[in-house]
């Protein structure tokens, strides 16, 4: 039976014009830090309506939908103002414990992460491993019936407010350096876990660096096998290279800062020329236009099971380039205003402050999720060969 | 390879355009290939003896063409003139549409390629036995031979279309090459007398002729940017696999490498943007010359970023006219000032009343047809 998407995004409209309430969506609406409040308060009402996860298959939970309706879900969501879903629980461990957990493992996280009472955070950077995440070195010793953690992780976000983290671990030496790395969930209130902020350009508390240090871990909460956590690795990325979110809160980004210049605009009344800005603006939202193609055809792929071939690299690079171009026009049109006023310590919220925030969280997006000198010799590779 | 770059618009006259322009690259064009291939019935109706064909199948043509460089009056003598004509009366309409279709008549619009067919360049006055007109049209496309032009004009405040023998109107003041290789001519009309029937189309039905034409001008000019950008990026791969220095491939070299990304990058987003403008044409979109504007200002920054690296891939052989890249940055530079260059159409964008409706596109599939 045929889809009726149209019926679909009608549904969707009328149910978070009403359950997404106003405080929340004034949060979103502003470009404002979403926290952890308002995700797990979203992520509730959905979940209470059946939608809690879009991307699950209906037997663990979710809501069955096909790569469309999930696209159309986002664009909805980001049109409406309403906050993303947080993606750790959601979009990265859920689907991998769902393909590779144990009965007793899908019983146990599964419910929480729909629910949101429990709130993830991923294990994967080492100081000395990044973008080349196999040469991870915290290790995993059994010891009875029992694993025992000794490392570190870096780059952990939202480590400090997660009950769980999702950890790659160094089973063995001995095998290739894919093949000892293994998949570990360990509650965060384990004794021997210490977790570290690091301060970060934007002002916000979102990073950290969490240590174990003799961590004790059932081990039953191990993930597959022993030693082939690179599997549910690669399986977590190649499932999660076309985050339908992307594109559709792209084009909300560039509505609210179309409205900021505009705003500005009125009321230097001529002190500063924006024509620069405007001019600017209207290359975002050609690249958006794009991007929303690109999206649309790798949708497309998806559903017909062609190849995706360097459709995820081209989205990717995209849609982190016109991001960070959106948040630096922000940055000029609050600039002299806000520029001063970084960190409100006494008073009154500053709003313009945000996009001065915006803009230093925003450089990330060339760096996260694999940088983009990666994603070009993905492309060059296709193009040139390796 | 191939995959990389699919086509926007495949099918039969794609293949036909493309084998033609293959076959015919290198050597001067003879007579008038345009309309002895019967393009000019593509976009004339059925009842006019014509295709009754769409916008989609002359961008294949456009593409077909595109892809290998060869510079044909397609857009002008295919698209711009049988809208225009669109405009007269259903007889007069049918009679020059039907002679057209079947190449009896060489049509040429009297418009500077620079500007957009709504664009007055030619103002007439109507006197007791005709119309007299008066003005400087330069940039006139010339490739082809007409027996007859088609003239946008205005007359006492109203949009007209006149249809002039090409004789009437003379011989051009000065005749050039253009940048992209084509043959290009400067007309000036003074105080030019036309019979009374010369004038084909006057006030609402011209104007809206005048701006389908102008739409139909900037869509086809992105699909042949488009085109042209994935023969240009596979010409500069293909450069860099081949030519050696210092002892290794140029492809070998990450800069190189990460530049011609760059250049497949922009050239996905481009098609992108050209697939949104057909939906919203095929659509009749309220916004679609907001949406033609914005694509192409992009499109002209984009296309100008790559010809510029492209030429600078290719070393010293990037500025020869002989390599084929060369050309294609040529042609993409030029289409960048066909029908309006980037700074008239962002002034348009950001005039007060050109306000950006919210759109959404999650219904779309990505295909053009």
């Amino acid at each position: 039976m045929s889809i009726d998407y149209a019926g679909f995004r009608r549904e969707l409209e009328s149910f978070v014009r009403s359950a997404c309430p106003p405080e929340i969506r004034a949060v979103v609406a502003a470009g404002q830090k979403i926290t952890k409040r308002e995700y797990q308060a979203w992520q509730q009402i959905l979940n209470a309506r059946g939608w809690g996860a879009p991307s699950w298959p209906r037997e663990a939970g979710g809501t069955g939908w096909d790569i469309r309706q999930r696209l159309i879900f986002e664009e909805v969501m980001a049109e409406n103002d309403c906050p993303p879903l947080y993606h750790h629980g959601l979009g990265h461990i859920g689907p991998v414990i769902i393909r590779f957990g144990t009965p007793e493992q899908k019983a146990r996280f599964l419910p929480r992460i729909l629910d949101g009472s429990d709130w993830w955070c991923q294990g994967y950077s080492e100081p000395g491993s990044g973008s080349d995440l196999a040469s991870l070195s915290t290790t995993a010793r059994l010891d009875g019936d029992e694993w025992v953690v000794n490392g570190q992780k870096i780059w952990t976000s939202h480590a400090h407010e997660a009950s769980m983290i999702y950890m790659l671990v160094r089973t063995s030496k001995e095998t290739k350096k894919q093949e000892g790395i293994s998949l570990l969930l360990v509650p965060m209130d384990t004794p021997g876990i210490t977790v570290r902020p690091i301060k970060t350009i934007d002002g916000w508390h979102h990073l950290n660096e969490v240590f174990f240090d003799e961590v004790r871990v059932r081990a039953d909460n191990l993930v597959g096998e022993v030693g082939k956590g690179w599997t549910c690795a690669k399986f977590l990325l190649e499932r999660e290279r076309l985050p339908p979110a992307n594109v559709a809160r792209l084009e909300l980004m560039r509505r609210q800062v179309t409205q900021l210049v505009e705003g500005a605009s009125r009321a230097t009344a001529g002190l500063r020329d924006f024509s620069g800005l405007h001019h600017k603006l209207l290359m975002c939202e050609a690249d958006v236009k794009g991007a929303r193609v690109m999206m649309a055809q790798a949708t497309d792929d998806l559903i017909h099971q062609r190849p995706l071939g360097v459709q995820p690299s081209v989205i990717k690079m995209t849609c982190a380039d016109v991001a960070q171009r959106l948040t630096t026009i922000a940055l000029d049109a609050v600039g002299p205003d806000a520029a001063h006023r970084f960190l409100a310590e006494v008073g009154d919220d500053v709003p313009d402050a945000t996009w001065i925030q915006n803009y230093m969280f925003t450089r990330a997006r060339t760096i996260a999720g694999g940088t983009s000198e990666v994603q070009r010799n993905v492309v060059a590779n296709e193009l040139l060969g390796a | 390879m191939s995959t990389s770059f699919p086509s926007l618009f495949p099918g039969m006259l794609l293949d036909a355009a493309s084998r033609y322009a293959e076959d015919h690259i290198a050597v001067q064009i003879q007579g008038d290939p345009v309309r002895e291939l019967g393009w000019t019935a593509t976009l004339v109706p059925e009842e006019a003896g014509g295709v009754g064909g769409n916008l989609g199948d002359l961008a294949s043509i456009v593409e077909g063409l595109a892809a290998h460089g060869l510079q044909l009056p397609v857009v002008e003598t295919c698209a711009v003139v049988p809208l225009l004509l669109q405009a007269a009366g259903a007889e007069t309409a049918r009679r020059w549409l039907e002679a057209v279709a079947e190449g009896s008549v060489q049509i040429a619009p009297l418009t500077a390629l620079s500007a957009t067919p709504d664009v007055d360049a030619v103002t007439a006055r109507h006197l007791d036995i005709g119309y007299e007109l008066s003005g400087a049209v330069q940039g006139v496309d010339a490739t082809l031979p007409a027996t007859h032009y088609l003239v946008p004009a205005q007359v006492d405040g109203d949009d007209a279309i006149f249809l002039i023998d090409a004789e009437r109107v003379g011989a051009p003041r000065a005749r050039y090459r253009t940048m992209e290789g084509r043959l290009g001519a400067d007309f000036a009309l003074a105080q030019l007398a036309v019979p009374e029937s010369a004038c084909i189309a006057r006030g609402a039905s011209a104007h809206d002729a005048r701006a389908k034409a102008t739409d139909a001008a900037l869509l086809l000019t992105a699909v042949d940017t488009v085109a042209a950008l994935a023969t240009l990026i596979r010409q500069t791969v293909t450069h860099l696999k081949e030519r050696r220095q210092f002892g290794v491939a140029l492809s070998s070299f990450q800069v190189l490498r990460h530049r011609v990304a760059d250049m497949y990058v922009k050239y996905l987003g481009a098609k992108g943007l050209v697939i949104h403008c057909f939906h919203e044409h095929e659509q009749a979109a309220p916004d679609l010359r907001r949406t033609l504007r914005l694509a192409k200002v992009s499109l002209a920054e984009s296309a100008r970023a790559c010809a510029e690296s492209a030429i600078q891939m290719h070393g010293g052989m990037g500025v020869s006219e002989e390599v084929l890249a060369t050309r294609m940055a040529q042609r993409l530079i030029a289409s960048e000032f066909r029908y309006g260059d980037r700074l008239l159409h962002v002034a348009r964008l950001l005039a007060p009343q050109a306000c950006a409706p919210q759109v959404s596109l999650s219904n779309q599939t990505g295909s053009v047809r």
